[in-house]
């Protein structure tokens, strides 16, 4: 019965979102070239097939599952696109191919992983893999850099930024690790005032986390990323380990990890002067950064309207940058509904996080759910000049083949343990929301 | 767990509040300082894709109109008919250079986002429904046309007003420009030209007629004897100034010579009509610093004239206490040298201060702004600027001027069948050449002009140059200006 209405509402939900998505596109059309756009009905048609399909597969894989992840994926993802297609055609249709490609492996996920427990078995092959994948781009040859980040890898004609999978995979390495030693990373050693602070062996796996963050900072010059795997990782520290000590602890080693950064590197000098001051070099170094507040000043409260702006003139608007394009044409009302949809997501998942039995599938969810909520804060927090610009994409929003189809499969995931947890609670099992659900 | 989650809950919740809080400040609080800021050129290329609306001369003559562009990356493009005749008042509208005169004062009524003209209901703005405004000027073409005949190729301005209601009649300088060419949507070449009027010795770009000051010369003597009079102490009948062919300032050897070394002096009447340089001399160090400075500002120097044009500037006169104890410069100064220099602008509000009973309006060039459907939606409101002098002063003043015209230095002034009052002057620039200067208005009894005229660097030293050159050009405009305001 619930789960029979959960599905009506997620296939109700994914049809509004698609509409919304065509009106907004039909408008940009009418915005950019006064004119319908010729492939409305087929492009409708498309994103409800790929939407739709996806509900089915939830339908028939994960019947139980939360259903409002899917839609709302689905709108920021087609509000991507229309501002993609706005900007650049070429880019559109690559867009659309990714997008397909993210709904097979959302679909495909649901397939393959039938039961999380499953994913905690192979906690060590993940390990390997995530950071494999992580520092793949140092490798000769098929390491790449692109944008002055060496974040890429290429083989042959494909080309993609492992990051994107190496953050999902760890985060399934960092659950499935810390449900096992979290009795004993969590027990107390020393009192200092307020702060427990655990034996400082056990400070080890953080410093681990800490080192890896670096490399990927210097050696690849990704700060965005560098910044979120070491929240990433620290955010579920502490929740598994509930020590405070945990935050405050790898506080001071992010401080001096920041503040070494910005002593030795020059680009990590300039990221923090042009957050300080961006107009000191605004035909230059600033000029992204400057081009982005002028298109969101421009757009104001109701924005240009689609099609109707010109966020052209921001580099990257269709990657990075892609928030203050959509700022600028849809304006404050339209920015805030990008903010409200991700924090509704947010909300989802640590609703599916506390909902979660099994302690594996807590910290699981929980840490997908920090990965969306941190990598969305940081790069809108950068493009807005709220913290230093650190470059990453905005997930399902931003262009970029990798991003997207990890996003969908961090979707599967949460989408995954939702169901889980509605298998559990069955009658007689009652669910208390209130306490720790761990054993 | 579940209370560290909830904490993450809330932390997220809190970033996300943050990330709101910053959007507003960008998109709402600083969004007008962003759109007005120089780098941003977002303004300018969608003023240049919208509609505009046109500006036009009192007769109707269109000055700048925009017309639909063959392809290329701008929509319209902005053409000006009269060319280089209304270059400095009409200003550009350019992609390369933004825009200046009428195109950037009345920038939001011709692209339709003043208040006025623009979305007085909420549907419209909702709508986005833009009525652009078209710009009617004071300025007759013929009135203009005929300053610029008459001052020919030599460097100069002619500034003409109503003196009651401030309309500006004439406001020409040459050597001028087209605004066509640096309007122009091909950007190269609108940076070519630009390049080139830029580097122009002669400066063409330049309104000398509000933007640049020049010793006013002996047309400053209708300041001194404001002041004088203001002060109580002269009058028609007293002083009478020594017969003298120079006066020497107390603290100094150095004489003030008459032109030609003559010899004059009298009443007030006597040294005005024929310019006398010591008895004016004289009677600025009479009547002291402050008090020259004080009227000097009080017919509009050191302050921006309120002219609706962009950069105008303000004709400054040294502050009293620069003065002190410096009675040379004081002298030379109440005869229109050395620490006073005035636009040609600010010389005619000087006449049409005197003209008006004292009273100093507003300039402007902007008449009426009308919608599409030709409703007016702006007219302009006459209003005092400053208050020169009382109106017993301002009536001496005028008879003194007359007298000038009838029987002074500016008999070529003299418009046939009205009375006119002037002012000549001649400013020495110490290498035998001179700036000829004349001020003057008609009818003297309702005046209905006034007038500056300058022309820049004149052979010639003698009190003459200013209304044998000058005079003939401010004549011709006061004539048909008298006409056009008829």
């Amino acid at each position: 019965m619930i789960t029979e209405r959960r599905r009506n509402t997620e296939l109700g939900l994914v049809v509004l979102g698609a509409t919304i998505t065509a009106a907004i596109y039909t408008l940009a059309s009418l915005g950019t070239t006064a004119d319908l756009p010729g492939d409305i009905g087929p492009f409708l048609g498309v994103v409800l097939a790929l939407l739709v399909g996806a509900h089915l597969a939830t339908r028939r894989l994960a019947p139980a599952g939360d259903g409002v992840l899917l839609p709302l994926a689905g709108l920021l993802n087609g509000l991507g696109y229309v501002w993609i297609a706005r900007l650049d055609e070429n880019l559109a249709a690559l867009q659309a191919t990714w997008t397909a490609v993210g709904v097979i492996a959302f679909v495909a996920t649901l397939v393959v992983v039938r039961r999380t427990r499953d994913l905690e078995r192979y906690r060590y092959t993940f390990m390997l893999v995530g950071v494999g994948l992580l520092l793949m781009p140092l490798l000769p040859i098929v390491g790449k850099t692109v944008n002055g980040a060496r974040i890429w890898v290429g083989v042959g004609p494909v080309s993609f930024q492992p990051g994107e999978f190496a953050k999902i995979i760890l985060a399934i390495f960092f659950a499935s690790y810390l449900v096992e030693k979290r009795e004993l990373l969590g027990m107390a050693a020393k009192r200092f005032g307020p702060l427990t602070l655990p034996e400082l062996r056990h400070f080890g796996p953080v410093l681990l986390a800490w080192a890896a963050s670096l490399v990927v900072m210097t050696a690849q010059r990704d700060l965005g990323s560098s910044l979120l795997f070491f929240a990433l990782f620290v955010v579920m520290l502490w929740v598994a380990t509930e020590r405070a000590s945990y935050l405050v602890v790898s506080g001071v080693l992010f401080a001096a990890g920041a503040f070494a950064a910005w002593s030795v590197f020059s680009h990590v000098q300039n990221r923090i002067s042009l957050w300080f001051d961006p107009w000191v070099d605004v035909s230059g170094q600033g000029f992204q950064v400057v081009q982005a507040t002028f298109a969101l000043a421009w757009g104001g409260v109701a924005g240009t309207g689609p099609g109707l702006g010109s966020p052209d003139r921001i580099p990257l608007a269709e990657t990075d940058f892609i928030f203050a394009a959509i700022g600028e044409e849809l304006g404050l009302l339209g920015a805030a509904a990008v903010l409200i949809t991700y924090i509704l997501m947010i909300g989802t998942g640590l609703r599916i996080a506390l909902r979660a039995q099994v302690p594996f599938n807590k910290l699981l969810a929980a840490g997908l759910t920090a990965i969306l909520g941190i990598q969305s804060f940081i790069i809108i927090g950068g493009v807005i000049r709220l913290v230093p610009l650190t470059g990453i994409t905005l997930p399902f929003v931003s262009y970029g083949g990798s991003s997207l189809i990890a996003n969908y499969v961090l979707l599967a995931l949460l989408i995954r343990i939702s169901d889980d947890n509605a298998g559990i609670e069955t009658p007689g099992r009652p669910v208390s929301l209130s306490s720790d659900g761990g054993p | 767990m579940n209370r560290q989650i909830r904490r993450l809950g809330v932390a997220l919740l809190v970033l996300y509040g943050a990330l709101f809080v910053q959007l507003n400040v960008i998109q709402v609080l600083r969004a007008d300082a962003y759109n007005d800021n120089p780098n941003n050129t977002r303004a300018i290329v969608r003023d240049f894709n919208q509609p505009r609306g046109q500006i036009l001369a009192a007769d109707g003559t269109v000055l700048a109109r925009s017309v639909p562009t063959e392809g290329g990356q701008f929509e319209r493009r902005r053409e000006y008919p009269e060319g280089e005749l209304f270059g400095h008042v009409t200003g550009y509208f350019s992609f390369i250079a933004g825009a200046d005169g009428v195109e950037r004062t009345y920038n939001d009524a011709l692209a339709g986002r003043a208040d006025a003209t623009s979305a007085d209901d909420f549907g419209e703005l909702l709508l986005g429904e833009s009525q652009v405004g078209d710009v009617r000027l004071t300025i007759p073409t013929e009135v203009q046309r005929v300053a610029r005949d008459s001052l020919g190729d030599r460097p100069g301005s002619v500034v003409a007003l109503d003196p009651r209601t401030g309309a500006v009649l004439a406001l020409w300088s040459f050597p001028s420009y087209d605004p066509t060419v640096i309007s122009s949507v091909d950007i190269d070449a609108a940076q070519q030209a630009r390049t080139e009027l830029l580097a122009n010795q002669a400066n063409p770009m330049l309104a000398r007629s509000f933007r640049e000051t020049y010793f006013p010369g002996s047309t400053f003597k209708v300041v001194t004897a404001s002041a004088g009079l203001s002060k109580g102490m002269v009058s028609v009948q007293s002083p009478v100034y020594p017969s003298s062919s120079a006066y020497v300032p107390p603290l100094t050897r150095n004489p003030i010579n008459n032109f030609g070394g003559s010899v004059c002096g009298g009443t007030l009447f006597d040294i005005l009509r024929v310019s006398c340089n010591t008895a004016f001399a004289q009677m600025g160090v009479d009547v002291g610093p402050e008090d020259l400075v004080a009227q000097a500002e009080d017919f509009g120097f050191n302050q921006v004239p309120p002219l609706d044009l962009p950069g105008v500037a303000p004709s400054p006169i040294g502050d009293a206490g620069s003065f002190e104890g410096n009675t040379p410069v004081l002298a030379m100064t109440a005869i229109g040298q050395n620490a006073i220099r005035a636009t040609p602008l600010q010389m005619a509000l000087v006449a049409a201060g005197v003209a008006s009973g004292g009273k100093v309006v507003t300039p402007h060039v902007m008449d009426e702004i009308r919608d599409q459907e030709g409703q007016v939606v702006r007219r302009w409101e006459p209003s005092a600027w400053t208050r020169a002098t009382s109106p017993e002063v301002a009536t001496t003043v005028r008879d003194a001027m007359v007298e000038v015209v009838e029987q002074g230095t500016a008999t070529r002034l003299a418009v046939p069948g009205v009375t006119t009052a002037g002012k000549t002057g001649t400013a020495q620039l110490g290498n035998g050449l001179s700036h000829a200067w004349i001020i003057g208005f008609a009818p003297a009894e309702a005046p209905r002009v006034a007038v500056a005229v300058i022309v820049e660097a004149q052979p010639g030293a003698s009190e003459q140059t200013g209304g044998r050159v000058a005079a003939p050009i401010a004549q011709a405009v006061l004539g048909t200006a008298l006409e056009a305001t008829a």
